[in-house]
């Protein structure tokens, strides 16, 4: 890798964090996270209190850091976060719309927020992006859950940022919804955007993420692409529900991963081999096999190897179960 | 609203106790201001509830400074308590105070907005740090009797017991009322105004600071 091509990387990267780390009293919320982003649709994903919020927070200039710095469309986040402001959106996850306010007059007011040239046809334009026209001068009370991200997503691109952040996107919405903001968020990235997403639902960042980091305890555990991540597991996931007594067995190409409840979870090169090899191993060693399954790795089981299946003990966010549960307003 | 307005009829019509000749007259500059500054304080609450529902977020990741958000805040609180006053000082009227002259109508407000405006960066401010809206109800109303009884709203001066009197002088409600008050007599009263314009100048200073250094 020569200078030009670094150059060419590192100007072409739109996100660039430094070291960037963020303290409350004595618990490090992100730690020291060096990443760097450029025209995609990058993932991050970790459990509750895992970082991510406060990642978006820090990059946002939401928030200061505690040490280190990030750079975005090449502006510094603490020495000119105006620049960063001008060139970013943030729509968080509590889908604040003004619900006395039309659909238009919500994206209206921020067109002229963003202080830019053409409001009105900017308006316009970013409703008919959204599929918001013809609803656009309903009361924002009126919107669907669907219909009220897809307005947050109309204010947030009515001033063409060069990145997006969205925090949760589709939390609270139903299958179809989600996928049609997938489907947005796809159209974006093609046109040259940056946005970066923090997101629960595996499934999805499987999905559309082009590049996915997996965060815990303000660490980031791996960032690939979802099939590298899900390569990190061996091909298949053999799982035993047993009764009575756990010994340990050993049988060749198969890797005890962890033990959950019941359930015993293993990783195998070719599970179908493997499946009554393990069984026989484990009838042997006295355990009694109740049930037993084998699947392929999804993004999921990447994540519970990562991060392990400890409980969510962050504090309840009475907002975030509201939103998760649909409601509105 | 409904309280001032509540205060106004009791007072004017019903109260027997009469400290001065034509109560009704001395009470109203009270209760207008008493007015602004239920409304002020209760504006205080408009950026709880922004809070509370993200949209605080959402506006700090805007270009424009944080500042601006304070300003848009206190137009909106500061004219809401003068619509509010307007409609107090028209049942005064009704009920038989004496009108105020043009000039002196002009100066009731000017007085009223900066009183107002004072009051509501320092409700939008204090919003801020104080975490939900219950907490911010009984800071609200710890403060707003305390100040209405310890000014000069209810009785004049000379007729304050000992302890009272120094209080109320000091009172920034007070030198609302009082300004008002003079109003009526035909001269300008100067000092009152040029008090509440430095104190608002401060509060205002002090907000802007607070809303630049704000972060989540």
């Amino acid at each position: 890798m020569n200078i030009s091509s670094i150059r060419n990387q590192v100007s072409e990267s739109t996100i660039i964090t430094y070291n960037l780390t963020k303290k409350f009293g004595k618990v490090c919320a992100v730690n020291r996270m060096n990443i760097t982003v450029g025209n995609e649709i990058f993932g991050i994903l970790g459990p509750n209190g895992s970082g991510k919020t406060t990642t978006v927070l820090m990059l946002t200039t939401l928030l200061d850091p505690t040490d280190g710095t990030a750079q975005i469309c090449g502006f510094d986040i603490q020495k000119e976060p105006r620049k960063v402001r001008e060139s970013i959106s943030y729509v968080p996850q509590d889908m604040a719309v003004d619900v006395r306010l039309t659909g238009r007059e919500n994206v209206m007011m921020f067109a002229e927020l963003y202080g830019i040239q053409n409001p009105a046809q900017k308006t316009e334009e970013a409703l008919r992006v959204l599929d918001l026209s013809d609803r656009a001068d309903d009361l924002a009370k009126v919107y669907s859950g669907g219909m009220r991200r897809r307005l947050e997503l109309a204010q947030a691109l009515v001033h063409n940022p060069k990145v997006l952040f969205l925090d949760e996107p589709t939390v609270g919405l139903d299958v179809a919804a989600r996928k049609k903001i997938w489907e947005h968020i796809i159209d974006l990235r093609k046109q040259g955007m940056t946005i970066f997403v923090t997101t629960h639902y595996m499934d999805e960042a499987d999905r559309y993420c082009d590049r996915v980091a997996i965060i815990d305890k303000g660490i980031i555990q791996a960032i690939d692409t979802p099939d590298n991540l899900k390569s990190m597991i061996s091909k298949d996931i053999i799982s035993f529900s047993v009764t009575g007594q756990v010994e340990k067995i050993e049988v060749p190409g198969v890797t005890f991963a962890f033990m959950e409840g019941d359930e015993l979870v293993f990783y195998a090169d070719h599970g179908d081999h493997a499946l009554p090899r393990v069984k026989d191993a484990l009838t042997e060693a006295g355990v009694q096999v109740t049930a037993m399954s084998i699947r392929k790795p999804s993004l999921d089981d990447v994540f519970l190897h990562l991060v392990g299946t400890e409980e969510d003990s962050s504090p309840f966010k009475l907002s975030t179960f509201r939103n998760a549960m649909g409601r509105r307003g | 609203m409904v309280m001032p307005a509540a205060w106004l009829v009791f007072v004017g019509l019903a109260l027997p106790i009469r400290f001065t000749d034509n109560y009704i007259d001395f009470v109203t500059p009270g209760i207008l201001a008493m007015t602004i500054l239920s409304a002020s304080l209760a504006g205080g609450g408009l950026l709880i509830l922004d809070r509370m529902l993200g949209f605080f977020n959402k506006f700090l990741a805007l270009p424009p400074p944080r500042e601006s958000i304070l300003f848009g805040k206190i137009l909106v609180i500061t004219i809401r308590g003068i619509i509010q006053s307007t409609i107090i000082l028209f049942f005064a009227f009704l009920l038989g105070a004496r009108l105020y002259s043009p000039v002196q109508l002009v100066g009731t407000y000017f007085i009223l907005f900066i009183f107002g405006a004072l009051l509501s960066a320092a409700a939008t401010t204090i919003a801020i740090y104080v975490d939900d809206h219950d907490q911010y109800a009984a800071v609200n109303a710890m403060i707003s009797m305390p100040v209405f009884f310890t000014s000069s709203a209810m009785m004049p001066y000379d007729q304050m017991p000992a302890w009272l009197s120094p209080i109320a002088h000091i009172n920034p409600l007070s030198f609302a009322i009082d300004g008002i008050r003079i109003l009526q007599t035909g001269t300008v009263p100067v000092t009152q105004i040029g008090l509440l314009t430095v104190l608002c100048a401060g509060i205002l200073g002090l907000a802007v600071h607070a809303f630049r250094k704000v972060k989540i």
